[in-house]
């Protein structure tokens, strides 16, 4: 059963240009100049229930404007967009009370107040009944381990702690469609996984449909079955993950720092120079020779450091691209 | 109705709790409205050079602006500049996805605190009120309801006013300066820098008609018991008729704004 | 000495830039400037409905006062309230220490660091508002009295600067009190009148303990040929006195700041 239903969805903005430095400014006083951002030109997906979808692209490749739609906190310029059976931009009460968006950048926790203020306020506005409440809260608490957080007032909270305490007072009135827009950005690897563990939980014990963004391919690997690829507003893949990283990056970064120069062949023959830079290097290595390679590395080469590296999200994108966009 | 009834006492403790978070704030704020008291003291320099006038004496402006600058504590709302600021930064999105109109997060916010100053200032007043002899608020039972209740439609119309200005946010980025115009141009008319009584006759006429009246001129000339029955119907009339326009003005432009909102993104 | 001028240059220069980038604001405060003025002046105009003068001053007199407020207040607006409102933030951000690791004085780098540009008017439309109240009275004030005037008004600015930052220092130990500039916006206010309009206990305190009467009072009279040079070596006494007595304060509570006394 769809959840989500997006047939071409199309955003448009108007933008004003400007140039730089002085003279720029004293020009943009007096006459501007505008232009047409295409920030989704033309999508297309459906969701069933239950899914959990990783959203990926570049940054300004349309990923936030396309959740937003989804909200209803912007109007398509064209095309149809349908949730739970709402067309989101009327943002009916009943629409309303049944999905959630958490924006990494921005918050609702009051911030000189404990978290549980907020908490009690929302469910006051989602109108949750006290017992429901009391066993959503202890729920996400438990999970989120927030039992320390909940009495300090949220501007005392670190990045991780602060990203718990919104996502728990996003989720009191049980939504069943998560909308989440890049929710570990910027926090460190303990937070980041406990976020992950929390969302797949989350999803498993309520068959809640998630629709998540990120940059980190962290959180699309540990999450998503599905991924969806957007760059410059338009959907380049729709597929399984493991699809998409094995036939765009059959290989791995690897990164060495060489203690002294050495003979161009001499890296050519662990790989293909990706990168050199007077003693680092960055080789690409197929995945499944990735061990031998740097074990053969580190035996023939003066090396001072050595790590392997995924490629990143853009690496794959541009892969993706390059080859021509694929539908599964 | 009962829903908003439970949103509002979740909201009002909130808006309470972080009155109390910045009491400093607050005492900061308190001290440093003195302003009325700067003009008292002018008129009674004037009288002082020239008699009382138009039949107000030291007495009459000692207690006009004393109660003066209880009041506009009390419905001097800042509620525009929230507006201004959610719609311009695009956090006003946050609000938006919750099943509640942002006129009520402003709302409870502008009560918590006026309640909080309030509790500060008022014993004090009475205090000052009681013990000097120059200030003088002749009220029956009646008239101190008429008074309580102006005081209190004051708070609404102002924040329907203020409220009307912010959303013009969607269009214009000048909302706040517009709005210190409003209140700028409404200070002659409300009894702010001179007492309406102290107007000619032509002027208060206007002023008798225009909104700034109900937030301040109005409650101040019923607690100083300087109106009959009537007049204070006539007033009372004006403020629910004003209330009405500007609610009917709010919804208006909340609606065309909130498409626009959508349209453009934040 | 040299060094300290090209820094402001930079930047002022910096935040002019980013101010015109808000065309309609750049027009719209000059507006608000040219509202708040006329309608001071109109405020003003209604208290002479009812009599010629008061405590001694006609309302030319009175616009010239006026005048000299929104000077201050501009001035006011453009420098030490931008600068010294940020000490909170500094001191919760932490942004304080890279201040103090620089090798420029830290008092100069918190006081003139940031210009309210967009205040640009209040200053100029106040000292128009002055110069025309002049020429309503048909007076034209000979140098002498101009040096006065200027003595005055920049003894008057330091007193305005002085004075904050000594409000704002303790922020160093009391960190989240903010908006403590609200303070001396309010006993400025006072300053749009004459200062013999207070009487008693008041006018007392307004001279020697927040000495709104040499910021504008003071300088008016000046303009009007009423003061003398006493009153002007009294007012860069305290200046001076003031001045010194916050970069005192300011030193020791940085040393507080900096663990250096316990």
């Amino acid at each position: 059963m769809n959840i989500i239903h997006v047939d071409n969805l199309v955003k448009h903005y108007r933008v004003h240009h400007r140039e730089a430095g002085l003279r720029g400014s004293v020009r943009s006083l007096f006459r501007r100049h505008y232009e047409t951002v295409r920030a989704v030109d033309g999508i297309s997906f459906d969701i069933a229930q239950g899914e959990i979808v990783g959203f990926l692209g570049p940054n300004g490749a349309g990923k936030t404007t396309t959740l937003k739609c989804l909200s209803g906190l912007l109007y398509p310029t064209a095309g149809q967009v349908t949730v739970l059976g709402f067309t989101p931009h009327r943002r009916e009460r009943s629409y309303l009370t049944q999905f959630t968006l958490v924006m990494g950048q921005r918050n609702q926790l009051l911030w000189d107040l404990p978290a549980m203020e907020t908490f009690l306020v929302n469910q006051a506005i989602y109108d949750v009944p006290e017992v429901e409440f009391r066993e959503m809260l202890d729920e996400l608490v438990a999970l989120l381990n927030l039992e320390p957080l909940l009495t300090k007032q949220v501007r005392k909270l670190s990045l991780g702690e602060r990203m718990k305490c919104e996502l728990t007072a996003s989720l009191l009135h049980r939504p069943q469609v998560l909308f989440l827009d890049e929710p570990t950005i910027g926090l460190d690897v303990t937070a980041q996984a406990a976020i992950r563990d929390f969302i797949l939980a989350y999803n498993q014990r309520h068959n809640a449909t998630v629709l998540l963004t990120s940059h980190y391919m962290a959180d699309v690997t540990a999450l998503a079955d599905r991924i969806l690829v957007i760059e410059s507003g338009q959907l380049i893949y729709d597929g399984d993950l493991s699809g998409l990283v094995e036939r765009t990056a059959p290989y791995k970064l690897l990164r060495l720092t060489l203690e002294k120069p050495v003979n161009g062949n001499d890296l050519l023959a662990l790989g293909e120079i990706e990168s050199a830079d007077g003693l680092k290097v960055a080789l690409r290595v197929p995945r499944r020779s990735t061990k031998d390679v740097a074990a053969r590395a580190l035996a023939t080469l003066p090396i001072a450091d050595l790590t392997v590296e995924e490629p990143s999200v853009e690496e794959i994108i541009r892969e993706v691209f390059r080859k021509g966009g694929d539908h599964a | 109705m009962r829903r908003l009834m439970r949103v509002y006492k979740a909201l009002l403790q909130t808006a309470w709790a972080t009155a109390v978070e910045y009491r400093a704030q607050a005492f900061l704020w308190i001290l440093s409205s003195i302003f009325p008291l700067v003009m008292m003291v002018v008129w009674l320099a004037i009288v002082d050079e020239a008699g009382p006038l138009a039949g107000w004496g030291r007495a009459d402006f000692i207690s006009y602006y004393v109660g003066a600058a209880v009041v506009y504590q009390f419905t001097f709302v800042w509620s525009t500049w929230q507006w201004d600021e959610d719609i311009r930064t695009g956090n006003l999105s946050v609000k938006l996805l919750k099943p509640l109109d942002p006129f009520h997060y402003l709302f409870s916010e502008q009560i918590g605190w006026k309640v909080f100053t309030l509790l500060f200032i008022v014993p004090v007043v009475m205090v000052i009120a009681w013990l000097s002899p120059a200030i003088q608020y002749p009220l029956s039972l009646g008239r101190a309801a008429a008074f309580a209740l102006s005081v209190i439609a004051a708070l609404v119309l102002a924040m329907l006013m203020s409220c009307t200005f912010g959303v013009l946010a969607f269009w214009s980025t000048q909302v706040s300066n517009l709005y210190q115009l409003w209140i700028g141009v409404g200070s002659f008319l409300s009894g702010w820098i001179a007492p309406l009584a102290l107007f000619p006759a032509s002027i208060r006429q206007v002023a008798y008609l225009l909104p700034f009246r109900s937030t301040l001129g109005l409650p101040m000339e019923i607690l100083m018991g300087r109106l009959a029955w009537p007049e204070i119907g006539f007033g009372f009339a004006v403020t629910c008729g004003w209330c009405v326009v500007f609610l009917v003005l709010y919804r208006i432009l909340w609606r065309a704004g909130l498409k626009r909102y959508e349209a453009v993104g934040a | 000495m040299r060094n300290y001028l090209r820094l402001l240059t930079i930047f002022y220069k910096n935040t002019l830039v980013g101010e015109l980038e808000y065309r309609l604001n750049f027009w719209a405060n000059l507006a608000l400037s040219l509202f708040w003025l006329t309608w001071a002046a109109l405020s003003v105009r209604v208290y002479f409905f009812h009599t010629d003068t008061i405590a001694g001053w006609s309302y030319p007199e009175m616009l010239i006062v006026m005048g000299l407020f929104f000077f201050m207040n501009g001035y006011r607006q453009m420098v030490p309230e931008p600068n010294l409102s940020r000490l909170s933030e500094y001191v919760r951000m932490g942004t304080l220490d890279y201040i103090l690791t620089k090798p420029v004085d830290s008092q100069f780098l918190i006081s003139l660091r940031h210009i309210g540009v967009y205040n640009w008017g209040d200053p100029i439309l106040g000292l128009g508002l002055a110069a025309y109240a002049l020429w309503r009275l048909g007076r034209v004030p000979g140098p002498d009295q101009i040096l006065l005037f200027v003595v005055l008004c920049v003894a008057g600015m330091v007193l305005l600067y002085s004075f904050s930052l000594i409000l704002q220092t303790p922020t160093i130990w009391l960190v989240n009190v903010e908006r403590v500039d609200a303070v001396v916006q309010g006993l400025l206010e006072t300053g749009r009148f004459p200062i013999q309009f207070f009487r008693g206990w008041i006018r007392g305190m307004l001279t020697l303990i927040f000495p709104i009467a040499f910021m504008t009072t003071f300088p008016a009279q000046a303009l009007l040929g009423q003061l003398n040079w006493g009153t002007a070596a009294a007012a860069i006494g305290l200046a001076t006195l003031l001045f010194t007595l916050s970069s005192i304060f300011w030193r020791f509570a940085l040393r507080y700041y900096t663990g250096a006394s316990s």
